[in-house]
C-alpha cells in the first residue's frame, strides 16, 4: 500500500517541528525513521497518521487523501508510543470497542488474541499488564481493521532487552503480512538488519533517504552517532 | 532539611498554578464577597413594596389610609380582579396583594417563606403599630401562589444544582481525560466521526443530568408541575450546559484543569440563579446569567404551571448557548486542540 507525503511540515517553534517534507513509499516496503529526540520523527508519523493537524502538505495512502478521514484510518493503522487503551477496562473490552468502531467482526478479535499471545490475558484490565504485554495489546487494537500500512511510534520505548526483541519479532510478523511499515527509532543500530530503508531526520529535516547497507557507511551516519 | 521543604513547596505551588488551581484560590474568596455584597443585607433593602389592591373590594379606610402616608415604604396598585392582579405578582410586577378576606385582609404573595413576604409582613406591622397601637393584626392570612411546601418550592434549584454539577464538574474532567490519555486521538484512528464522539459526550451529559433529576423526584416524591414545560426544559438546559461543558473539558489538557475550571464556571452560574429568590439585588442580576434561563422556566412551570410559549426566549437562548458550544468544540476537535 503507497504512501505519498508532499510538503508536510510543523513547526512548534522557529527551531522545533518538521520543515516540508516529501517523501513517497512503496507497498511492502520496512521503513525506519531515525534520528536523535526532537529531530521530527514522531511528528512526521502523527502527522502522516492525522493525531496533528499540519501547517501544510498533504499525505495519501492508496490513493486515499488524509483529508478523507473516514476512509483514510481504515488503511492506516498507528501505534503510539504510549499505549492509549482504556486501561480501566480489559483487554478483550478495548478490542470489541475499537471493533465495533471498524466494524471488523468479532472473530478478527480471537485471531488477533491469539496471533499476539494475549488469549490468557483477554480479561485483565489493561493498567495491570506490564508494558511489553501493553504494547502488544496496542498493536492488536491497531490491526483489528486489517490496514495496509501501519506506523509504529518508537515501539520499543521503555522496554527491556527481551521485551524490545519482541516488539521487533511482531513488527517483522507484520510486515511478512504483506503489510507497509513505518516506524520510528532513535537507536539505528538496532533496526539494522530489520529495515529495508532508512530515513534520517535532523533538526525536522530529511539527511539521508536510503538502504540500510548505504546509510551505516555514510558521513550522516558517523556524523549523528559515531 | 528547610532547603529541601521549600523546593518541594514551591514545586507544588507551580503545580498548582499550572492546573489552574491557584486561580480558584483566588476566585472563590472573590466570588463570595462579591455575592454577599449583592445579597441584600436587611429586608429594609427590598425598597418599595408594590402592593396590588382589588378595584370594587372594600378596603378598611384606616388601612389605606395609613399605606397612603407610608409613600416611601409602600406603592399602591389597583387591578381589576384577583385573577390579574396574580398575573402581576407572577411577572413580579407587584411583591403582593392584598384580598378582602372575611372581615381581615389576605395577603397573596409568590412564595410565604420569602424574604420579600417577611418584608412586606414586617413593613406592614410596623405601619400598623404607629398608626393604631396594639390593634389586632391587618393581615389575616397569607396565601402563596406557589405549589407545595418549602421542599418542593427549593426543588428548582436542586434541579440546577444537579445539572450544572454533572454539567461542569463531571463532565469535562471526563472529556479532559480522554484528552490527556490519548484516548480521544485513538478513537479519532476510528472511521467514528469527529461529530459522533461530541454527540455521545453531550447526550452522556444529558443523560446523567435528567438520571440526577429523576432521582430527585423519585427520592422526593415531588410532582412535575407543568410537565410538559417541566421536561422540555430539562432538555433544553441539559443539552445546554452539558454541550457547554464537554466544550470546557476541551479547552484544557488535563483533568486537574477541567475540574478547576468546571468549579470557576460552575459557582456562577449556581449561586445567582439560586439565591435570586432571596435578594432583589440578585433577582436583578440572575437573568442576565445564563443558568436563569434554565431557572426561571424550571421554576415556572413546577410552581406556577408555567407553559412554554410564556419563555420560549429562554428555550432559544437555552439552545443557541448549547448548539454554539457544539460548533466551537467540533472546530477544537478539528483543529486537535492541545492534543
Amino acid at each position: 500500500m503507497p504512501l505519498k507525503v508532499n510538503d508536510l511540515s510543523k513547526l512548534y517553534s522557529e527551531k522545533r517541528g518538521l520543515y516540508p517534507v516529501s517523501l513517497s513509499i512503496r507497498s511492502g516496503e520496512l521503513v525506519a525513521v531515525v534520528g536523535h529526540n526532537g529531530a521530527g520523527k514522531s511528528t512526521l508519523l502523527k502527522l502522516i497518521s492525522g493525531w496533528l493537524a499540519p501547517d501544510s502538505g498533504s499525505v495519501e495512502v492508496d490513493g486515499i487523501s488524509s483529508l478523507d478521514r473516514c476512509a483514510y484510518v481504515k488503511k492506516v493503522g498507528f501505534v503510539p508510543e504510549t499505549p492509549n487503551l482504556f486501561d480501566r477496562f480489559s483487554v478483550e473490552y478495548n478490542f470489541r470497542l475499537f471493533a465495533g468502531l471498524f466494524n471488523a467482526s468479532f472473530k478478527r478479535i480471537d485471531r488477533l488474541l491469539k496471533e499476539f499471545d494475549l488469549t490468557s490475558y483477554r480479561s485483565a484490565r489493561v493498567h495491570v499488564l506490564s508494558k511489553g504485554l501493553k504494547q502488544r495489546a496496542n498493536i492488536g487494537r491497531a490491526l483489528l481493521s486489517n490496514p495496509g500500512f501501519i506506523l509504529f511510534d518508537e515501539p520499543t520505548l521503555g522496554l527491556d532487552f527481551e521485551m524490545t526483541r519482541d516488539v521487533y519479532r511482531l513488527l517483522k510478523k507484520v510486515h511478512s503480512a504483506k503489510k507497509t511499515v513505518l516506524f520510528t527509532s532513535h537507536r539505528p543500530e538496532e533496526i539494522r538488519s530489520l529495515a529495508t530503508r532508512i530515513i534520517v531526520l535532523h533538526e525536522g529535516r530529511v539527511v539521508f533517504d536510503g538502504p540500510p547497507k548505504k546509510y551505516f557507511r555514510s558521513r550522516t551516519y558517523r556524523e549523528l552517532y559515531l | 532539611m528547610i532547603k529541601n521543604l521549600a523546593l518541594l513547596i514551591t514545586n507544588d505551588l507551580a503545580a498548582a498554578f499550572k492546573n489552574k488551581s491557584l486561580f480558584l484560590i483566588l476566585f472563590i474568596p472573590l466570588f463570595a464577597v462579591l455575592s454577599l455584597k449583592l445579597v441584600d443585607r436587611s429586608p429594609g433593602d427590598f425598597g418599595r413594596v408594590n402592593l396590588g389592591i382589588v378595584q370594587n373590594q372594600r378596603y378598611p379606610y384606616s388601612v389605606m389610609n395609613a399605606l397612603r402616608s407610608a409613600d416611601r415604604a409602600f406603592s399602591l396598585e389597583t387591578v381589576i380582579s384577583i385573577d390579574e392582579g396574580e398575573a402581576l405578582l407572577r411577572e413580579r410586577v407587584l411583591d403582593g396583594i392584598l384580598v378582602r378576606e372575611g372581615g381581615g385582609l389576605e395577603l397573596v404573595v409568590l412564595k410565604k417563606e420569602a424574604f420579600k413576604t417577611l418584608a412586606i409582613v414586617s413593613g406592614l406591622t410596623e405601619l400598623q403599630r404607629k398608626t393604631e397601637g396594639r390593634n389586632p393584626n391587618w393581615i389575616t392570612d397569607i396565601r402563596p401562589l406557589h405549589a407545595g411546601g418549602f421542599q418542593f418550592q427549593s426543588l428548582p434549584t436542586w434541579v440546577l444544582m444537579s445539572i450544572l454539577l454533572v454539567s461542569l464538574i463531571i463532565l469535562p474532567a471526563q472529556v479532559a481525560d480522554e484528552k490527556e490519555k490519548k484516548l480521544l486521538l485513538g478513537l479519532l484512528q476510528t472511521p467514528m466521526r469527529e461529530s459522533e464522539w461530541l454527540a455521545s459526550k453531550v447526550l452522556t451529559g444529558m443523560a446523567l443530568s435528567i438520571l440526577a433529576v429523576l432521582l430527585l423526584h423519585v427520592m422526593g416524591l415531588f410532582g412535575a408541575g407543568n410537565a410538559v414545560a417541566y421536561i422540555t426544559f430539562i432538555v433544553a438546559g441539559t443539552f445546554c450546559f452539558s454541550s457547554f461543558g464537554v466544550m470546557l473539558g476541551f479547552l484544557c489538557a488535563s483533568q486537574s484543569s477541567a475540574r478547576t475550571l468546571g468549579v470557576l464556571f460552575y459557582l456562577p452560574l449556581l449561586l445567582p440563579s439560586a439565591l435570586s429568590d432571596f435578594s432583589s439585588r440578585l433577582s436583578s442580576i440572575a437573568p442576565l446569567i445564563p443558568s436563569y434561563n434554565l431557572f426561571e422556566p424550571v421554576r415556572a412551570a413546577l410552581l406556577e404551571g408555567g407553559r412554554i410559549a410564556d419563555f420560549t426566549f429562554d428555550l432559544a437562548c437555552l439552545l443557541l448557548i448549547g448548539l454554539a458550544a457544539c460548533f466551537i468544540t467540533l472546530k477544537l476537535i478539528k483543529k486537535r486542540w492541545l492534543m
